[in-house]
């Protein structure tokens, strides 16, 4: 019986050895899911009004320290290539409506940001980590996921939004 | 018939019934057969009289690709029928017409009011807030009108409310309600929400019609 019972140990042990870890689950190859926001302007924005072109969203939130220089960058981003087709949309995750414009204002950013105080779209796009920016392409499929931002992601944003707007 | 007997004839009807065998011929049965059988070596064994493929084969291709084509389309358009089928019968099963309520929204002229959001409540509880972007709100400008809820009640007497917020005449921040008491009887019931301008007043009109 012990022997028994060891050999079933090291059956089920060889058979999961070999299994992948469960993976954070991603909205790569995915249609992004639709959202409506309030801007910081006052003016509502629609993800889906944007098909048709390539869209970065990032979403952010004002305790995340990293928040802060990704905006920067793809504000730089933002003015290069929106002529070129690009839309730059930021989302804030903040639960503190008022000092995530405080906040969003003292940013100065060209692109439009716009206010999630709800978790609906958090559970939508599987928030989990804060910078995170995903890149849809123009058949509103979401591309590129992103966490965090560290030196040297400004080039590997701007490899992806390029193979993009080519398409 | 002991134990081990059983094991191994169940085994061996499993293995000829999944298709290593004939189904049906049982491992005695080959067996006779294999003793029966000539003697003869594979090469002198008579050849089928059936045609050759190779000498249809110029023209079996393009037949062959021509039926396969008709057959994906044909498929292709059961998964359409098969899909809207399922829609309809999903429309029917979530929201049955004994139950289904509804709800649409219609703005006319819109030179008092440019529409921010919607929010309704049914019976004091909130079931659709909307928010609209400046190509939604044109849209029903241009005379569009939208689905903007639908949902089940039960038979009887129903309250509904719908706050419209946007900007009013000089652009001021406008919030306005509207109420309707309502029976909802056996069949469907259809409600819209109309914004329309108040023109002697300079001001915006929010009106529930009730679509008997």
């Amino acid at each position: 019986m012990r022997r028994a019972f060891l050999a079933g140990c090291l059956i089920l042990g060889v058979a999961t050895a070999g299994a992948p870890l469960a993976a954070a689950p991603s909205m790569v190859g995915k249609e992004a899911p639709d959202f409506v926001l309030r801007g910081l302007d006052g003016r509502n924005l629609r993800l889906s009004e944007y098909r048709g072109q390539v869209v970065l969203v990032n979403f952010w939130a004002r305790w995340a320290g990293d928040s802060r220089r990704e905006m920067s960058a793809l504000d730089r981003i933002n003015t290069t290539y929106q002529r070129a087709g690009l839309v730059v949309i930021g989302v804030s995750v903040d639960e503190d409506l008022r000092r995530a414009q405080e906040y969003a204002v003292a940013m100065r950013v060209s692109y439009p940001i716009l206010f999630d105080t709800g978790s609906e779209i958090g559970k939508d796009y599987f928030l989990q980590k804060m910078p995170m920016t995903i890149l849809v392409d123009r058949a509103g499929v979401v591309r590129y996921s992103i966490v965090g931002f560290k030196r040297g992601d400004e080039r590997i944003f701007l490899d992806q939004i390029r193979e993009l707007l080519r398409e | 018939m002991n134990l081990k007997a059983r094991v191994v004839s169940i085994m061996v009807y499993g293995v000829l019934s999944s298709g290593w065998m004939a189904p049906g011929v049982w491992a005695a049965d080959a067996a006779a057969a294999a003793a029966a059988a000539p003697a003869t070596p594979p090469a002198a064994a008579p050849q089928p009289a059936t045609p050759q493929p190779a000498a249809a084969a110029p023209d079996a291709p393009p037949a062959e690709l021509k039926t396969l084509d008709q057959e994906v389309q044909g498929l292709k358009k059961d998964v359409i029928d098969l899909n809207k089928d399922l829609f309809v019968l999903q429309e029917e099963l979530l929201f049955p017409a004994n139950t289904q309520v509804a709800l649409y929204i219609s703005m006319d002229v819109g030179t008092f009011f440019a529409l921010d959001s919607v929010t309704v409540k049914i019976d004091n509880k909130e079931v659709k807030n909307y928010l609209y972007t400046a190509r939604e709100a044109d849209a029903l400008l241009k005379g569009g009108v939208q689905q903007i809820y639908l949902g089940n009640l039960k038979v009887g007497k129903h309250e509904l409310v719908a706050f419209f917020t946007g900007k009013g005449p000089v652009e001021r921040a406008y919030k306005r309600g509207a109420t309707i008491n309502f029976d909802k009887g056996v069949g469907a019931k259809y409600l819209e929400l109309k914004i329309t301008d108040r023109v002697p007043k300079h001001q915006p009109e929010f009106m529930i019609k009730d679509w008997e």
